[in-house]
């Protein structure tokens, strides 16, 4: 390729010899687990195509215009007795709502869930390659990933593709040896580990309910009801949020799915006067 | 007509001046003169109806990109004794049309023998403020009154909106305040509940958004006038939380222990 020549980029096999020594290749230099399948480190990105190029076209103002807003609400907060996740159902198409019951959280594996807000279709593909990693984590080491180490997986995806209009928020959530483990993804490669964090157009309803709300000893159905709480309302602000509301609690032992409820019914239990 | 129109525009005096692309004015001022820095938005305001009257409240941070540039100041004027408006926007903008409304209602009250309604008061600055719709003028007020029909709320912006309502958040805060208002607001608190509410959901948006902080003044109206709490530090709110949930997590333990 003319790029790789021009770059000075020399093909790994010819530089591996003269940095490593002699003998079986350690899995980290064979082709396949880190470089994607490819032989020589390639761009991401076929030649010819310009993904960031395109998208500023498509963002003229007046003219055509793909609006990549992350819209949806979606919360997870950590307390004493795991991580509750909670997510809208809306799935939107600028003005359009291409689904009421989308499936926002991803079920990576017992003990993992990613939550999706942004390009769903990013979103989608990437943590469903997270999903591979960790499976082939699992297969390889022979024990489970951590959140951690799984959160930086999808963080160094995202950084590999920075600038080139990737839009997603995510939350890795999960129960790991450390305990519980929550951390935010988002497509510039942050990469933050908190007790709380809210993602999406509506996040910041969420934010001021949550925070109100939120003891580190709550019990368990109290947890329940302020991610219901947190979603309902934030979907009964913000336009680009609604649907049903899907919570999962992560424990010890594993997540479970705690409720699927439509958040018009919730909004009459939650707001009290002035309807 | 014509002669009304001539007559009704002459007792406005000042304001034939300042509008845009009238015959009068000697430049194309608003057209012309550059901005200085870019202006920024950020307030958390919000007023809300109830039994009691209606309740204001604002936080008091004056930011400038970036700047605090002043963290005392007031975003809820009073403009005459039972009408408040709660201010968003370009401080100078709001400060600016707050006083001319002002000078319009005690013209109207002295000509007409009586207050102007809320909504009428509304209408007034929606129309004062249509001319420069398209310019960076930028005031998103909401004007809080009690008149001989009862409370009454309504939200004006300088982009031509104008809506009558029950509860109204304004600023860069407001999606933090909305959600904690929605929780508790319904018409029969009583004035001790409303205050602590909304003192909450402006500390909430305080909380969150960087460009609201400092501390919050809460004035209530109702059909006797307006009144004016003492502006309270949110600094003392958020330490006061932390006691409590200290208490609580203590009386949890303790709970436990016992049984």
């Amino acid at each position: 390729m003319a790029l790789v020549e021009v770059s000075g980029l020399r093909r790994f096999v010819e530089l591996r010899d003269q940095i490593l020594p002699a003998g079986p290749t350690p899995l980290l230099h064979r082709t396949g687990h880190y470089t994607f399948g490819a032989e020589t480190p390639e761009f991401a990105v076929p030649l010819g195509v310009d993904p960031s190029g395109f998208l500023k076209s498509c963002s003229r103002d007046g003219g055509v215009s793909i609006d990549m807003n992350h819209g949806t609400t979606t919360l997870a907060f950590k307390f004493r007795h795991g991580v509750i996740v909670a997510v809208d159902s809306r799935a939107s198409a600028g003005n359009y709502l291409a689904s009421t019951n989308a499936n926002k959280v991803i079920e990576i594996n017992p003990y993992l869930l990613g939550t999706m807000s942004g390009s769903a279709a990013d979103c989608q593909h990437w943590e469903r390659l997270l999903a591979k990693e960790c499976r082939l984590f699992k297969l390889r080491n022979n024990q489970r990933i951590s959140v951690a180490a799984a959160s930086k997986l999808l963080s160094n995806m995202m950084l590999g593709y920075r600038g080139m209009g990737l839009s997603m928020g995510s939350m890795i959530c999960g129960w790991d040896k450390e305990g519980p483990g929550l951390y935010y993804v988002d497509e510039n490669g942050t990469r933050l580990s908190g007790q709380m964090f809210s993602t999406g157009c509506g996040n910041s309803y969420a934010y001021g309910v949550v925070d109100s709300g939120y003891r580190e000893d709550m019990t368990v159905e109290e947890a329940y009801e302020l991610g219901r709480r947190g979603i309902t309302h934030a979907t009964h602000r913000d336009a680009y949020s609604g649907g049903v509301v899907n919570m999962y609690h992560m424990r010890e032992d594993g997540w479970i799915k705690v409720c699927q409820e439509d958040v018009s019914e919730l909004i009459h239990r939650y707001k009290k006067g002035l309807f | 007509m014509k002669l009304k129109e001539e007559k009704h525009k002459s007792n406005i005096t000042g304001f034939r001046s300042l509008a845009p692309g009238s015959s009068t004015s000697q430049t194309g001022f608003l057209g012309s003169v550059p901005l200085p820095f870019p202006m920024s938005h950020g307030t958390t305001t919000l007023a809300f109806m109830f039994q009691g009257g209606v309740l204001a409240a604002a936080d008091t941070r004056s930011s400038c990109s970036g700047l605090v540039a002043c963290p005392a100041a007031r975003k809820v004027l009073p403009i005459h004794s039972h009408l408040v408006g709660t201010t968003s926007g370009t401080s100078a903008d709001c400060a600016l049309w707050k006083r001319i409304l002002a000078r319009e209602l005690r013209l109207y009250q002295l000509r007409h023998g009586r207050r102007l309604s809320t909504s009428g008061a509304a209408k007034l600055l929606s129309h004062m403020l249509h001319p420069f719709k398209g310019t960076e003028l930028c005031v998103a007020a909401t004007l809080c009154g009690a008149s001989f029909t009862g409370p009454s709320l309504v939200y004006v912006c300088s982009d031509g909106t104008r809506l009558k309502g029950t509860l109204f958040s304004v600023g860069s805060g407001s999606p933090y305040a909305y959600s904690i208002l929605d929780q508790g607001v319904h018409w029969g608190l009583s004035v001790d509940q409303a205050t602590s509410l909304a003192r909450e959901a402006v500390y909430r948006a305080t909380h969150r958004d960087a460009y609201s902080g400092n501390c919050v003044d809460i004035y209530q109206v109702n059909s006797k006038g307006w009144t004016r709490r003492t502006r309270e530090d949110l600094k003392e709110e958020y330490y006061r939380e932390k006691e409590r949930r200290a208490h609580e997590r203590r009386e949890r333990q303790d709970m436990t222990l016992s049984e």
